[in-house]
């Protein structure tokens, strides 16, 4: 039996099944961090209430604004106290140093720019009664780029490992069925029926996909088990970040079981057929 | 009744070879019918397109009244369940006895385990080789060699049997035993086609004799002799 094929499918749906989590547990990371994305309009300390109320309700109207919150001169002071405690900072401030501002959270952190330029006039000047707008988008755009390349590469490696174990599955059938051309000619000769002639090399396909599947699923939940899963408890600890692969509770890594089980012995009939089909003229 | 029938049959091979040029040719049921001919001359491409390992390229083939060249892919085992084929190679599995080689041609065939074992010894008493049962094919000679291979095309009692050169590979004395084996089973009513270049065999049986010469058929004698 094919003892490379059978190897190299559990090899790379192993690392198919390690990417997955990483990717999945990076999904969840930059999901996360994507709901903290923020935009602090800070306005200026002479700004009428009038204005005030006024660009609170026109930012509430624009429909990639999930919330805002405004935050007094007072309430600002009273948070940075808070942050400082116990630090000398606090007895070098005098009265009340800092603005108010706006507090926008975002339904789609990936929109930040577009809506923290709405307070900017084409010469490059926040517009009336705002002093400054601060929001993080270098760091947010690179952290899309670096995933999406990340992602796109990790894409290709998976597909020309499964390219490859297709071949060397292909191969195993063609040379079995090189083994039992005599036994072949006489079943097609004496009338066996196409199904019959093929059904135990697609058998065999099947079979070296399967358990080839297995043996990865075996290797990955030893990683898991011992390894990765120390990964997640630590971002859970630290950034109490819940949807993980291994740790949440929505049964993504059964699903990343099964899913490679199956996706070995489809790997397995495929190259197999394909190998009927350029090797066994039925 | 005719059994096969050849209309206007050409064959062209992709190479460019014309193997047979408009063929036409009715082989009625029971008959014993040898094609000769020096090698080149059609008689292999004329077995290969009644069992449809090849198609033909014009032309139409009747076998047991039904056209076989509009034949689905998926109809072409049930053709060739009835036309045994015995060849000059033999084509027996080394590694399995004469009983696992003759039982295998029921199995692959779906006949259930009951059928084979009442078949194949009486399959191998036909040729006389019953006690050879459990032995392997390297351990017989050519002509029992020949023998197994008549008797695993012949143990689903096909209505047509095609031999293409089967005594190629053995002496006179043999060959002449397989000839009578291939009478007998003529007699029985089978309809047997032989392919064969060998004079001696042709002149002794006096069967009917369809001679090709380069794609065409230059004589159709019943009775005939090898050579005119």
């Amino acid at each position: 039996m094919g003892f490379t094929a059978i190897t190299t499918v559990a090899i790379t749906l192993f690392i198919v099944g390690v990417f997955s989590v990483i990717l999945f547990d990076v999904q969840g990371v930059l999901n996360s961090i994507e709901g903290q994305v923020e935009i602090a309009v800070y306005l200026k300390d002479n700004v009428s209430n009038d204005l005030k109320v006024y660009l609170e309700n026109e930012i509430k109207k624009w429909p990639e604004v999930d919330s805002i919150a405004y935050v007094s001169k007072e309430q600002a002071l009273e948070k940075f106290k808070v942050q400082n405690e116990g630090s000398d900072i606090l007895k070098e401030i005098q009265g009340n140093p800092l603005p108010a501002s706006f507090e926008i959270k975002l339904k789609d952190a990936q929109k930040v720019e577009q809506v923290a330029l709405r307070f900017v006039d084409k010469d490059g000047k926040s517009i009336d009664g705002v002093d400054e707008v601060i929001y993080g988008k270098s760091y947010i755009r690179k952290l899309f780029s670096i995933t999406a390349i990340a992602g796109t590469i990790a894409l290709l490696i998976i597909i020309i490992l499964i390219l490859a174990t297709m071949v060397l599955i292909y191969n195993t059938i063609r040379l079995s069925i090189y083994a039992r051309r005599k036994e072949i000619e006489v079943m097609k000769l004496v009338g066996a029926t196409n199904g019959y002639v093929r059904a135990p090399f697609l058998f065999e396909g099947f079979f070296e996909g399967f358990l080839g599947g297995g043996i990865a699923v075996v290797l990955l939940y030893l990683l898991n088990k011992f390894l990765l899963i120390k990964g997640e408890t630590v971002i859970v600890e630290t950034m109490h970040i819940k949807n993980l692969a291994i740790l949440g509770s929505s049964n993504i890594i059964l699903i990343a079981y099964f899913g490679i089980i199956i996706i070995g012995g489809l790997i397995g009939i495929l190259s197999s057929g394909f190998a009927l089909r350029r090797y066994l003229k039925v | 009744m005719n059994i096969i029938e050849f209309r206007d049959v050409s064959k062209i091979y992709e190479n460019g070879t014309a193997a047979l040029k408009d063929i036409n040719l009715v082989i009625k049921k029971g008959e014993f019918v040898f094609l000769v001919g020096p090698s080149g001359s059609g008689k292999s491409t004329f077995v290969k397109l009644m069992i449809k390992e090849t198609p033909v390229t014009s032309g139409t083939i009747f076998v047991a009244g039904r056209n076989i060249c509009i034949l689905k892919s998926s109809k072409i085992p049930q053709l060739r369940r009835n036309i045994g084929c015995i060849f000059q190679d033999y084509k027996l599995l080394s590694d399995r006895t004469i009983f696992e080689n003759i039982a295998f041609a029921l199995e692959v065939i779906g006949k259930p385990n009951y059928i084979i074992k009442a078949q194949v010894p009486q399959v191998l008493k036909l040729v006389g080789l019953y006690s050879k049962m459990d032995s392997y094919p390297h351990q017989l000679s050519g002509g029992e060699q020949q023998r197994i291979c008549i008797a695993r095309a012949f143990v689903n009692r096909p209505p047509i049997l095609l031999a293409d050169e089967p005594t190629g590979n053995l002496d006179p004395a043999t060959s002449e035993s397989i000839m009578k084996l291939l009478s007998r089973i003529n007699l029985i009513g089978t309809t047997v086609v032989m392919a064969t270049h060998e004079k001696s065999i042709v002149n002794a049986m006096r069967r009917r004799v369809v001679e090709m010469e380069e794609g065409l058929i230059i004589r159709d004698q019943k009775r005939g002799v090898y050579g005119s």
